[in-house]
């Protein structure tokens, strides 16, 4: 456990079980303190990982890996507390509890990549899946319910695995910590580390135990969704395996990164195709979210440096850009009451903030330069194409391809064009709705323009 | 070695139980009585840590969850009809898996009893030691679990409240 | 860049850079006043035309002047004694024209005319000083769009926009073909320097006879030859009088003959096959385009039809290759101009008094306008070879020439041209300035002295070039030919009583005859070509002319709309292939991916427990 950054998980954490109390005299308190809490916590993170950006020849005392994935929770956190404040959430679910269980999945997270051993992972992961079951049924209205149910009862196969796999682990080391699983080379190790890696794919959402991510991504309200997309299935789920990934350097892998490689490109292909016919805003997000999840995979599934370097940078990527366009499509849903994209006709004249940002984070999506998303993607093709898997590095290309053709069809269907009639009453959502989504596509730009900084640092991680 | 069997023998009643009991709270109890007995077990294969932990969330934090969930929901166990598979499939399937497991479980609670873990000075662990000073951590996430357990439960129900109003 | 007057060199810059730099500064002056663009461009070219006769009084052969351009390239400009001509040639017809256009009511806008007028100045004397193929081409190339605009501003009627597009494809693509056929030389001698060129020629092997040809198609547009002329007599339908005397009837000939003598005599060297099939076009572009010229009842067409005709003669004095007829071409290049244009300017004057460009209309105005008709008289005579004007000379020296080749076919075609041509001048000057005076052209008073005295100074030169035929010959033509490389024998000028001075009298005897039988016949002037027109085969020759057989623009028209056609379905299918056939599998594809995923719950698990055991069974070691 990483002791200096124990109040990232702390102080969320109280901060949750003392929401409660205040919230007897007054809601809004209460709401103010959970974004407070938020806010300090991303300003001081923002800070510690500016520092270590820009001053690259200073050593991190502190682990790279752990501070820029805090720093991504806490963008990602503030983000949609911030959004939920003025969405209106309080129609829809209990303000309290709703607030509270997002600082715990927050403290949670932040536990989670602080950990260094795989039973405290484990644990950390079931308890984002209790938050997050909870917050899938936010909004009765829609059928969250049969989401939610469908969530849990769907990945309890991977919390199988992962126990079957650490006992395995722990009955040939003796001991789970990261440090002395990484020298050994025992078989039974191995095995014990691919059954956890199976296990956190099922948890991850990546073909073929992705089912559960289109309904629920859907089902959830749009605010969670953005949630879950952004930060809870790669913290819970992609993260492990990257983890495993950087302790087992120096084993045989060649049986579990082929694994590793079908099932990432199989998700790319899946996700691109399937995101082409969809008529439902969210369910295609959902689609373009499984498609990502592949790329991730394909960077870890080489074992080599420059694929994980590539992985962490696009799970930052997709945990921005996803953000952006959910919440675009909270945005436009509570302006027109639908998410179906045959409805939505010419809205870019009266919505405008918001089909700029769509237009940044879908472009960066598809790895247009110089946004951030086309760096993360040339890395990976390149860390594939440095392993030999070159087929591979092909279909990743042309999925590329096939992400920019639904993302601008998309753009064209629901901004472009000419008004449809039912829609001319239409307003721009308040302003306060649109920080978050202004800030992240900033950072969106930033960190495209920035990349050699960011590289330069993640390449301490190896 | 027969007190193995047995406490087996009741885990696997407590979780068939737990499936097929038409309803809530007997399910509920089912688990307990199920946890009860894995913990049992992990105490007899001097899995000092192990026992404490599934004693302590299993058969405390849970159950109280799951009771104090039920009796949330009591409304609707009277109206909505499951769906189940014939009753008669299960016999069948119980006295297979007992057969097969008498005959490879044995070998394999040997095969773990091997694995015991002891300490470097050879004593006993105490739970004191284990909570507090050597996975103090867990303490912490056994605090958020429960108040997860909580939070969602206050969440999931709360409109159950609003619809029935 | 030195422009100062005391050198040669400088003064060579001079018709260059001055009227450049006058041209755009008549951009700027401001519409309200009356006069002051056409003083200073008449200004401007009299300041030219100064430099012109003062680089000659300075002679010398072989001034040369470079300028480096972007330090790395340089380019040339040189003066030999057929440039220095021709220098000369085109000042004074920039003078004559500036002063000339003053008083022409529709020549468009004068801001862009006058405009476009210094920059054709520029532009041709580039083409005639520069050294440079490549600079050569960027001087005659740029005179396509001056060509263009030229006629776009004429009037705002449908039929002028689409001549002026006529003018500028037919002009562009021969322009083109000549590029081709300059880079092909590029290619064959790697230097693009003319002099360089000169001193060892080109032979015709097969990239030098194919880039021959290419540059051949150039220059003969330029020229106004068979088959590339018939932009002229559209342009003459629609566009003013005053355009017509400047760029076809003068400067045309003069850029495009300097070019083809360059190409023939001076780059290449010739053997005979490509030498008959010059003076074949020669002979075609003469006796077609006088046959069409005879049966126009348009005054401008008629005479733009001889301007074709007479190209043929320049074509065919300079194919002889001897250096009588290329004497014969070139006297026969400026004295052209000189008449034409004098008689475009009659035209131009009549229009502006009459409105009327029909001569069936017309009659009757010699004592109404006589100086226009004198001048027309005189240019009449010289244009037919009539002696002793500068017309004679210039085709006497032709016929020698093509004597001397030994192919008499050619002389006969000549002489039958001779013969219409007079016909067809009789027939104009007939109707327009003798007959009947009409009621309606009473109150006609002569033109403005602006009009007249350009005339009046072409006329004088005619007269001049024909009574003083040496003047010309040795002190222009001689050292040309010379210098190009081809030394006459025998004394070029002077009146020679012999067999050829005969065969002109019968050429006069002979279109009498067919004028006057006309005229008996029908009785109405307008109408004395009319027995040749309806003879029996040319009628119908005349019949496929006039509805555009023999016009290879309204050939390509026709082809293009086919060819366009072919593309489109061609297109069609690439579109298939590329955009369709990808975009319909994706989504046959993704409708499935959406049916799979409906929502079954139990489908789901399934799907999740066969994948895991199929998972854990590759990694223990099961590979398919």
């Amino acid at each position: 456990m990483v002791i200096d950054l124990l109040s990232y998980s702390l102080i969320p954490m109280f901060s949750s079980l003392a929401l409660p109390f205040f919230a007897k005299k007054n809601i809004r308190i209460a709401i103010i303190l959970a974004n407070v809490a938020l806010l300090s916590g991303f300003i001081n993170i923002s800070y510690l990982i500016i520092n270590s950006i820009t001053k690259p020849d200073i050593i991190p005392i502190i682990d790279p890996l752990t501070v820029f994935l805090i720093f991504t929770i806490y963008t990602v956190a503030l983000a949609i507390s911030f959004f939920s404040t003025y969405y209106g959430i309080e129609k829809e679910a209990n303000p309290i509890s709703y607030y509270s269980l997002i600082l715990l999945s927050v403290s949670a997270m932040t536990s989670l990549v602080m950990v260094r051993d795989l039973f405290s992972l484990y644990l950390f992961v079931e308890i984002l899946a209790v938050c997050s079951f909870a917050l899938i049924t936010s909004d009765i209205k829609s059928n969250s319910i049969e989401a939610a149910i469908k969530y849990f009862f769907l990945t309890f196969p991977a919390s199988i695995l992962i126990i079957l796999g650490i006992s395995l682990v722990l009955a040939s080391q003796k001991a789970l910590d990261f440090e002395i699983i990484s020298v050994s080379t025992n078989i039974m190790t191995m095995i014990g580390l691919s059954f956890v890696i199976i296990g956190f794919l099922i948890k991850s959402g990546v073909v073929p135990f992705h089912f559960w991510t289109l309904d629920v991504y859907q089902g959830a309200s749009s605010p969670i969704s953005a949630y879950l997309a952004g930060i809870i299935t790669k913290i819970g789920g992609i993260y492990a395996i990257i983890k495993i990934s950087i302790i087992m350097k120096y084993y045989p892998v060649e049986t579990i990164s082929s694994i590793l490689l079908f099932t990432s490109i199989l998700t790319i292909l899946i996700g691109a195709f399937g995101a082409i016919a969809q008529k439902d805003m969210k369910r295609m997000l959902a689609y373009s979210s499984i498609s990502q999840m592949g790329y991730i995979l394909a960077g870890v599934s080489t074992f080599s440096s420059t694929g994980i370097i590539a992985a962490v940078f696009h799970l930052f990527n997709h945990a921005t850009f996803k953000t952006v366009l959910f919440l675009n499509s909270a945005c436009i849903e509570k302006q027109t009451g639908t998410t179906n994209m045959t409805e939505l006709k010419g809205l870019e004249k009266k919505m405008p903030i918001t089909s700029w940002t769509s237009i940044i984070a879908s472009m960066s999506t598809a790895g247009i330069p110089p946004l951030s998303g086309f760096w993360s993607k040339i890395l990976v093709i390149i860390a594939l194409w440095q392993v030999g898997y070159i087929k591979s590095a092909i279909i990743a290309i042309i999925a590329s391809i096939i992400t920019l053709g639904y993302f601008v069809l998309m753009q064209r269907k629901v901004f472009f064009g000419k008004l449809a009639e039912k829609l001319t009453e239409i307003k721009e959502v308040e302003s306060p709705l649109l920080l978050p989504v202004i800030i992240m596509s900033l950072m969106i730009i930033l960190a495209g323009i920035y990349v050699t900084y960011i590289y330069s640092y993640l390449e301490k991680i190896m | 070695m027969i007190l193995y069997v047995l406490i087996y023998l009741v885990i696997i009643v407590g979780v068939v139980g737990a499936v097929i009991s038409k309803k809530l709270l007997n399910s509920a109890i089912m688990l307990a009585i199920a946890s009860i007995g894995i913990s049992l077990l992990l105490f007899g294969y001097s899995a000092p840590w192990a026992a404490v932990f599934e004693l302590s969330v299993c058969a405390g934090l849970i159950t109280v969850l799951f009771i104090s969930a039920v009796s949330l929901v009591k409304n609707e166990e009277d109206t909505t009809k499951e769906k189940q598979i014939k009753y008669s499939i299960f016999p069948l399937i119980m006295s297979a898996v007992v057969i097969l497991s008498s005959i490879f479980i044995p070998e394999y609670f040997e095969k773990l009893s091997s694995y015991a873990n002891t300490t470097q000075n050879g004593n006993e662990l105490k739970i004191g030691d284990i909570i507090w000073s050597i996975r103090g951590i867990d303490v912490i996430a056994q605090i958020m679990l429960l108040a997860g357990g909580v939070f969602a439960i206050k969440h999931i129900f709360s409109y159950v409240k609003k619809q029935e109003e | 860049m030195n422009l100062i007057n005391s050198t040669p060199t400088g003064i060579m810059m001079i018709p260059l850079i001055i009227p450049l730099i006058c041209a755009i500064l008549i951009l700027f002056i401001s519409e309200k006043t009356r006069y002051v663009r056409e003083f200073f461009s008449v200004i401007v070219t009299a300041v030219s035309l100064w430099a012109a006769i003062k680089l000659f009084k300075i002679g010398g052969d072989n001034l040369e002047l470079v300028f480096s351009w972007f330090s790395s390239h340089k380019l040339h400009f040189k003066l030999d004694y057929l440039s220095m001509f021709l220098l000369f040639s085109v000042s004074m017809f920039s003078f004559l024209i500036s002063i000339y256009s003053i008083s022409i009511p529709n020549k468009g806008n004068p801001k862009i005319f006058y405009f476009l007028l210094l920059l054709t100045q520029v532009a041709s004397s580039g083409v005639v000083l520069s050294d440079n193929l490549l600079l050569m081409l960027f001087f005659w190339e740029s005179m396509v769009i001056f060509l263009y605009i030229f006629i776009y501003i004429s009037s705002n009627s449908q039929q002028t926009k689409s001549t002026a597009l006529k003018t500028f494809l037919i002009n562009g693509i021969a322009d083109i073909s000549m590029m081709i056929g300059i880079a092909m030389i590029y290619y064959i001698t790697s230097t693009l320097s003319i002099s360089e060129i000169s001193k060892t020629k080109i032979i015709m092997t097969g990239w030098g006879t194919l880039s021959f040809f290419l540059i051949l198609i150039g220059t003969l547009t330029k020229a106004g030859a068979f088959p590339f002329h018939t932009w002229i007599p559209q342009a003459a339908l629609y566009s003013n009088a005053s355009f017509m005397a400047y760029i076809p009837a003068a400067i045309d000939k003069l850029l495009g003959i300097y070019f083809l003598a360059r190409i023939s005599l001076h780059i290449f060297q010739i053997n005979l096959s490509v030498q008959i099939i010059l003076m074949i076009i020669a002979s075609i572009t003469i006796i077609a385009a006088v046959m069409m010229a005879l049966i126009q009842t348009d005054y401008k067409r008629l005479l733009s039809y001889h301007a074709v005709s007479q190209t043929g003669y320049m074509i065919l004095g300079i194919s002889t290759l001897n250096p009588i007829g290329i004497a014969g071409g070139l006297f026969h290049m400026i004295n052209h101009a000189t008449y034409k244009s004098c008689l475009f300017m009659t035209a131009g004057s009549v229009e502006r008094q009459t409105q009327i460009n029909d001569i069936s209309k017309l009659g009757g105005l010699f004592w109404k306008m006589p100086a226009t008709a004198i001048c027309f008289i005189i240019s009449a005579a010289a244009i037919s070879g009539i002696a002793p004007l500068n017309g004679y000379f210039s085709k006497e020296l032709v016929y020698k020439g093509t004597l001397n080749t030994g192919y008499t076919i050619f002389f006969y075609a000549a002489e039958i041209g001779s013969v219409l041509t007079l016909a067809s001048f009789l027939k104009l000057g007939h109707s327009v300035f003798f007959g009947k005076l009409n009621d309606n052209l009473k109150g006609t008073k002569e033109a403005p002295l602006t009009i007249l005295l350009p005339m009046i100074a072409l006329s004088c030169i005619c007269i001049i070039f024909g009574f003083g035929a040496h003047l010309p010959l040795s002190k222009l033509i001689q050292p040309s030919i010379v210098s190009i490389g081809y030394i006459p024998h025998t004394e070029l000028s002077g009146f020679h009583l012999d067999n050829l001075f005969l065969i002109s009298i019968t050429i006069i005897i002979f279109s009498l005859t067919l004028h006057i039988s006309g005229f008996s016949i029908y009785g109405k002037p307008y109408k004395t070509s009319d027995h040749i027109h309806y003879a029996p085969i040319i009628k119908n020759i005349y019949q496929l002319a006039e509805k555009g057989y023999f016009d290879l623009y309204e050939i390509f028209k026709r082809i293009f709309k086919s060819l366009a056609n072919i593309l489109f379905k061609i297109d069609r299918f690439f579109d298939i292939v590329i955009d369709k056939i990808p975009s319909n599998i994706s989504i046959i594809f993704s409708s499935q991916i959406s049916y799979i995923h409906r929502g079954i719950y139990n489908y789901y698990m399934l799907a999740i427990f066969i994948f895991v055991v199929v998972y854990l069974m590759y990694l223990g070691g099961i590979k398919w």
